[in-house]
């Protein structure tokens, strides 16, 4: 049933084949390795890049601070689609229940805010 | 497609993700196997949801979304703090409460 | 796929059969109180300054368990669903949530004890900070505050958890009750590093189990199309009984609660969370969290699983069975004196998945009244392990125990006292609770249960009786461990627990009236 596109898969099945082991095995094993301090830095994009390893004796908590209020915050809006996209039947009931549930979320907003959980340094 | 498929591909994650919490060390590694379980039901909820012709399914993955999400800042801390003490995050390293 | 849902959820939409649920804000007010005192918590954390907080905060929580207290009392006799079915109120509903909240009272008082420890509370004055860096000790005087509302997030949590009669809403239940867990077992003052690893124990695994817990729920709604507990004893009623899913759903939602409640072969973290957490939460996990799990067990296999029940009934038997026995037993090996209250509680549990196994309703009101007298036992008795100290920490070593009543008569008579309830002696409590469970299972054909209950109770008494032999009858080390003069507070949380186990031994009559009236209409169904 398929029989015209077989060679047609086995042609891009080799293809990958090859590119793969060209680029994984053929340059590991042939090109020249040279390394140096800059090459072994984890890429990050413009700021100096985060101490890591062992015999670093800092380990900076900020970015796991960060990026655990964000994805708590950002999860949040999930319940605010359905409630969008049905609104127009919900009415008074639904405007009333969305208040008191941003309401919650702004609690937890302002304890993060006052103890100074958005504060980077 | 046929639904049943989706159930098995669950299943298949859930097992991946228990075997993954039994056999790894690294906390953070363990905590990820959870959240593959958990992220597993959502697949059979919404496999389920579909299934059944109700909506309950897809809501109660959204909520398992968001408690997912509340599990991994609680969990992070927990295994951040323990982090900066014994400088690792392995599992088999926290062996000073037994017998 | 995806179009045939969107056009499932706009059908469902257009037509506009979105039915309003109807809240009933009365049935449902101890409930939201709690909640709305954790939430006021949370703001007094961030609003006032920080030398007032440790005044103002216990005192909010004991206010608003009074409070929640106050509506529970005037519920009484309540039954009804609420809020889509979602969420019952009836009579074991209430007199868990009664009980949480007394609970939760008590163990404030522990929670709020600035005197026992010299540096000031069980707690840390910063979770953040690292054993021996010292910082716990520059912030000598303070603690961690969010203590309160993380204890009052998880009271919450669990009266949801007990009143839950869905398993969505049992589901975010159970979480709201462990995170706060997780997070307080890692704030003890002493012994962080036992601490931490505590509270990663039993956060990794709580995940695991609660992941567990989910995929029941799921295969649930494949089998009945609902997670409503009522929905799915309909059809397991209809649909035929040799169901797959059914089976598979009742299987991994068991591994969740049995595991919340610390049953064998789930109690793995029990002996190491109770040893690693500061001693007030371990006091309040051991008495708060197993009635509500116990709650939202019962509810579970009363309710959704009742037309099953010749089914489950010999699963429950073996974990009870195996709970008693490995409980009874492991404990006489312990050194610790919280891995020892450890056992005993899981050792506990077994007895009242006995009552659990009767599947009458008398299981109902006996469970629930073992769990009320349990918990004010174990409060108290956790209550006078704050107070043996050495050096920095507590002497939790029972070779430190050895000789105490020379060093102080009436602290060891206390916890004798408390002892001899958990071990089953007439007149106190744990007494009449193993009576009315046992008797309970008898009328449910579970004899043989009983007969293996009776003998893991006097194996479990050997070793409550080896405690008093080692604090009365042998003589004291030199380098025994100093009983130091605690605040008002946790003689206050070791007298109510003294005076409720005398009370429930002597002159149960009351309160077994009122587990039976509360059980008298079961589960909303």
């Amino acid at each position: 049933m398929l029989s015209p596109y077989v060679p047609i898969v086995t042609m891009f099945c080799l293809a990958t084949l090859f590119v793969g082991a060209s680029v994984l095995f053929s340059s590991r094993h042939i090109g020249p390795r040279r390394f140096s301090r800059t090459k072994a830095e984890a890429y990050e994009c413009g700021i100096e890049p985060t101490p890591q390893g062992p015999g670093t004796h800092r380990f900076p908590v900020k970015f796991y601070l960060t990026a655990m209020l964000f994805i708590i915050f950002d999860i949040e809006t999930i319940f605010i689609y359905p409630w969008a996209v049905t609104f127009g039947f919900l009415g008074v009931f639904g405007l009333v229940e969305m208040v008191l549930f941003i309401a919650t979320v702004f609690i937890a907003y302002a304890y993060v805010w006052r103890r100074g959980g958005l504060e980077w340094d | 497609m046929n639904p049943a498929n989706y159930l098995l591909l669950s299943g298949v994650l859930f097992t991946i993700g228990t075997v993954g919490v039994l056999l790894r060390r690294n906390a953070i590694v363990v905590f990820m196997s959870v959240e593959l379980m958990l992220n597993a039901v959502n697949l059979s909820l919404v496999t389920f949801s579909r299934l059944k012709g109700t909506l309950d399914g897809q809501v109660i993955a959204f909520f398992v979304m968001v408690v997912a999400a509340a599990e991994v800042v609680v969990g992070l801390a927990i295994i951040v703090t323990i982090f900066r003490t014994r400088r690792s995050a392995s599992v088999d390293d926290a062996n000073l409460l037994k017998y | 796929m995806i179009s045939h849902l969107a056009s499932a959820s706009s059908t469902a939409v257009a037509a506009g059969d979105i039915k309003l649920p109807s809240i009933s804000y009365s049935a449902l007010s101890p409930i939201l109180v709690v909640f709305g005192v954790a939430c006021l918590g949370v703001l007094l954390e961030g609003f006032l300054p920080s030398r007032l907080r440790p005044q103002v905060q216990p005192v909010v929580a004991v206010l608003g368990f009074a409070a929640a207290l106050g509506c529970v009392v005037s519920l009484a006799g309540t039954h009804e669903l609420t809020a889509a079915n979602a969420v019952a109120i009836d009579g074991p509903a209430l007199f868990i949530e009664g009980t949480l909240v007394l609970f939760g009272m008590v163990s404030v008082l522990m929670f709020a004890e600035r005197k026992a420890d010299p540096d000031g509370g069980a707690l840390v004055a910063d979770a953040a900070s690292l054993p021996g860096q010292g910082t716990h000790r520059l912030a000598a005087r303070n603690s961690q505050t969010e203590a309160y509302p993380l204890m009052v997030f998880a009271v919450a949590g669990m009266m949801l958890f007990a009143a839950a009669d869905n398993l969505l809403v049992m589901f975010v239940a159970l979480e709201i009750l462990s995170l706060p867990l997780y997070l307080l077992s890692g704030l003890a003052r002493r012994r962080r590093l036992l601490s931490q690893e505590a509270a990663l124990k039993y956060f990794l695994l709580g995940a695991f189990s609660s992941a567990f817990f989910l995929y029941g729920i799921a295969m649930l709604y494949g089998y009945s199309g609902t997670v409503s507990l009522q929905g799915i004893a309909v059809s397991s009623g209809l649909l035929g009984k040799t169901d797959f899913f059914l089976y598979l759903g009742l299987g991994l939602l068991g591994i969740g609660l049995l595991f919340k409640i610390g049953a064998v072969p789930f109690h793995a973290w029990t002996p190491d969370v109770y040893q690693g957490a500061p001693t007030p939460v371990t006091a309040f996990m051991s008495a708060a969290t197993k009635i509500a799990a116990f709650g939202a067990l019962l509810r579970v296999l009363y309710v959704s699983f009742a037309p099953t029940q010749w089914d489950w009934r010999p699963v429950v038997w073996l974990f009870a069975i195996l709970t008693m026995v490995v409980g009874a037993i492991v404990a006489i090996t312990q050194r610790d004196v919280k891995r020892l209250l450890a056992y005993s509680t899981i050792a506990h549990s077994g007895f009242i998945l006995v009552g659990v196994a009767a599947a009458t309703q008398n299981g109902i009101s006996s469970s629930i009244f073992y769990l009320l007298a349990y918990g004010f036992t174990s409060l108290g008795a956790f209550a006078v392990v704050m107070l043996v100290r050495s050096g920095d920490g507590e002497a939790n070593d029972l070779g430190q125990w050895q000789g105490l009543a020379r060093r102080s008569p009436l602290l060891a008579g206390t916890f004798a006292f408390l002892l001899f309830a958990l071990a089953g002696i007439p007149l106190t409590s744990g007494f009449t609770g193993k009576f009315v469970v046992f008797s309970a299972a008898i009328g449910g054909n579970a004899t043989f249960l009983v007969v293996v209950a009776l003998v893991t109770s006097a194996i479990a008494a050997f070793f409550y009786v080896k405690i008093v032999v080692l604090m009365f009858f042998q003589e004291p080390r030199a380098e025994g461990p100093v009983v130091v003069r605690g605040s008002v507070l946790t003689y206050a949380a070791v007298g109510v627990g003294i005076a409720v186990t005398l009370m429930l031994g002597i002159y149960p009559q009351p309160v077994l009236d009122l587990a039976r009236e509360a059980a008298q209409f079961g589960f909303v169904s």
